[in-house]
């Protein structure tokens, strides 16, 4: 029987990266020996001896621990979080550029699973008449709905995040107050981050030969303004918050509601909690 | 030692150094700096500018919907869902005034498999009379049908409160002193939001500021009722205005915000000019041009005046007759 705690702690694979660390330095310690006299100064680099906030002077990055909390019993399948979005970072206005999107999940009677669509499906595309502009089409209108629902999905700025390891030019990072960041001038466009993440929250703009991804809105966040997601949804479906501040809105709905995360089982320890889905919601 | 193994050590020594210089070249300084990433790089994420403001930021100069659609069940859709994102606004940036309502309406309100009915009140668009236009029926800052359109205040109260303004603004709303506002008949969403400024120490002023603190929202809102309510007919006194062709042209440029000759436009919370004292106006257009009143439009209108046009156009609105509204 699996143990929940082996899901969150995959103690056996840090223990094989402490060795292979340990092993590295050994071997690095006996070949180099004097040599590393001179890189004991890059070491001093990662304390910085300024006592500035950073990364603005108005916002200190270690005073914060975002979250970020759906709903999804309250979502209308709107859209207005992913126009906004794309407007918001820029993203293309097509179909097939999207740092959020809201899946539609629909268990017509007698069918054992959900039928999902989003906001990109043709059909919802031709609903809204371009692909600018986004709709969810009534299809299911004439049909025996005996369930559905729709879910916002959005990149989980996971505590672990496989995309930041895997990563070989350190062009994506998790800041100190927990969003996961992309430095467009260092990515290379190689993709494994796509690939990595498990949520396929990473979407990758050939035109310019970079990945992206959601950033929480950082550059609002450090302004003091919520997400733009958040900021316009109508139904206060997504919520925004530092878990440092035990009243805000995201710490009081972890603590109020029994919430999940997407796939635990992957060890990513996603910070976006979950309530309303089902089983077959991954 | 062995002179080849000598060599083979200097060799490694200068490959080592080498490697070591170039990898110090070729790191941008603030790499290591936090981790294995360029601490620049979240500078860079951080400064960039928001595009949606938010309703505090449309609130500075829309008061009059910002109350309406506040007080309302709309509030929790905010003003650039509808109008789209604020960003450059007001400026060169237009914000939008959304033209297929029903398209707009339905993308949260037609009924739909999912939609939970505890978070929205929907329709079967098909079965809802009776047109296209939502907006016909719904006023979507107040969309429930008998919903308060707007915030009036009472005329009566405000008469009661006005005595103690009566004696700089005069008795009937029309100032003796040229360079104070006259304030009967101008726009009381206008009113609404310069006595709102003033309290809150938005707008200064040695003699308004004090005046305007202890007073309640209802005050503000009585207040603009009846100074807005009253007849704006200038006294028979009035100097001839100074009519310059070039200074009709200018005043045309202000006529796009402030309405033909300066008699208000259907953008309610932009004040009457006509028929305003030409001293508080010249000095208003000054207070802008400095910065000592802050309002983007009017600054950039202003910072293009010389001293002598100022004095010019604010003697043309001032001649002005204060008709009926030009809309």
């Amino acid at each position: 029987m699996t143990n929940c705690d082996d899901l969150e702690r995959p103690t056996r694979r840090f223990f094989l990266r402490d060795l292979g660390r340990g092993a590295a330095c050994a071997g690095a310690a006996a070949g180099v020996g004097g040599l590393l006299a001179s890189t004991g100064q890059a070491a001093t680099k990662d304390a910085p001896a300024h006592e500035e906030s950073f990364p603005t002077k108005d916002y200190d990055w270690t005073k914060h621990r975002w979250a970020y909390a759906v709903d999804a019993t309250r979502c209308i399948g709107c859209l207005r979080c992913v126009e906004a979005c794309k407007r918001e970072n820029g993203v293309a206005e097509d179909a097939h550029h999207f740092r959020t999107w809201v899946e539609r999940y629909v268990y017509l009677e007698g069918e054992e699973k959900p039928r999902v669509d989003t906001q990109a499906d043709p059909v919802n595309i031709a609903a809204a008449g371009s692909e600018g502009r986004y709709r969810f089409a009534n299809r299911y209108e004439d049909a025996k709905v005996e369930k559905a629902f729709f879910v916002p999905k959005l990149c989980n700025h996971c505590t672990h995040p496989a995309c930041v390891q895997v990563c070989p030019t350190g062009a994506t990072y998790k800041t100190k107050d927990g969003v996961v960041l992309i430095d467009h001038k260092y990515c290379i466009g190689c993709q494994y981050c796509v690939q990595a993440c498990p949520y396929g929250a990473r979407l990758f703009i050939h035109a310019k030969g970079v990945t992206d991804k959601c950033t929480w809105c950082y550059h609002r966040v450090v302004k003091g303004l919520k997400p733009a997601c958040v900021e316009v949804c109508p139904v206060q479906a997504r919520l925004f918050g530092d878990l440092n501040d035990k009243e805000s809105d995201v710490s009081r709905f972890i603590r109020d509601n029994r919430v999940q995360v997407l796939k635990p089982e992957t060890g990513n320890a996603p910070n976006v909690f979950y309530i309303g889905l089902d089983k077959e919601v991954c | 030692m062995p002179k080849h193994i000598a060599r083979l050590i200097v060799l490694m020594v200068a490959f080592a150094a080498a490697a070591i210089y170039a990898k110090s070249y070729f790191t941008v300084d603030s790499f290591y700096r936090y981790g294995h990433y360029r601490a620049d790089s979240v500078t860079d994420i951080a400064s960039r500018d928001a595009a949606f403001l938010t309703p505090q930021a449309c609130a500075s100069c829309h008061a009059l919907r910002h109350a309406e659609w506040s007080g309302n069940v709309h509030n929790t859709v905010i003003c650039e869902v509808c109008h789209g994102a604020a960003q450059g606004h007001p400026g060169k940036a237009k914000v939008a005034i959304p033209a297929e309502t029903q398209f707009l309406c339905t993308q949260c309100h037609e009924a739909m498999a999912g939609r939970p009915l505890t978070s929205i009140k929907q329709i079967t668009v098909a079965r809802h009379p009776p047109g296209p236009d939502c907006i016909a029926c719904h006023n979507p800052h107040a969309p429930k049908i008998g919903a308060t359109i707007e915030a009036a205040g009472d005329v009566h109260a405000g008469h009661e409160s006005a005595a103690t303004c009566a004696g700089c603004h005069g008795p009937n709303g029309l100032s003796p002193n040229p360079d104070w506002p006259n304030l009967a008949g101008q726009s009381a969403a206008y009113l609404t939001r310069s006595l709102a400024s003033f309290r809150l120490g938005a707008r200064k002023n040695d003699m308004m500021s004090p005046m305007a603190q202890p007073l309640q929202d209802n005050d503000v809102r009585n207040l603009a009722s009846y100074y807005s309510a009253l007849s704006c007919k200038a006294p028979a006194a009035r100097t001839a205005a100074p009519s310059a062709p070039a200074t009709a042209t200018l005043a045309k440029s202000c006529a796009a915000c402030h309405g033909e000759s300066g008699r208000g436009s259907s953008n309610r919370s932009v004040p009457r000019l006509a028929g305003q004292n030409a001293g508080y106006l010249a000095a208003a257009m000054k207070a802008f041009k400095s910065g000592d009143r802050a309002n983007p439009a009017m600054a950039e209108v202003a910072a293009k005046l010389a001293d002598a046009d100022i004095a010019s156009v604010a003697a043309y609105f001032s001649a002005q007759s204060c008709g009926p509204n030009s809309n």
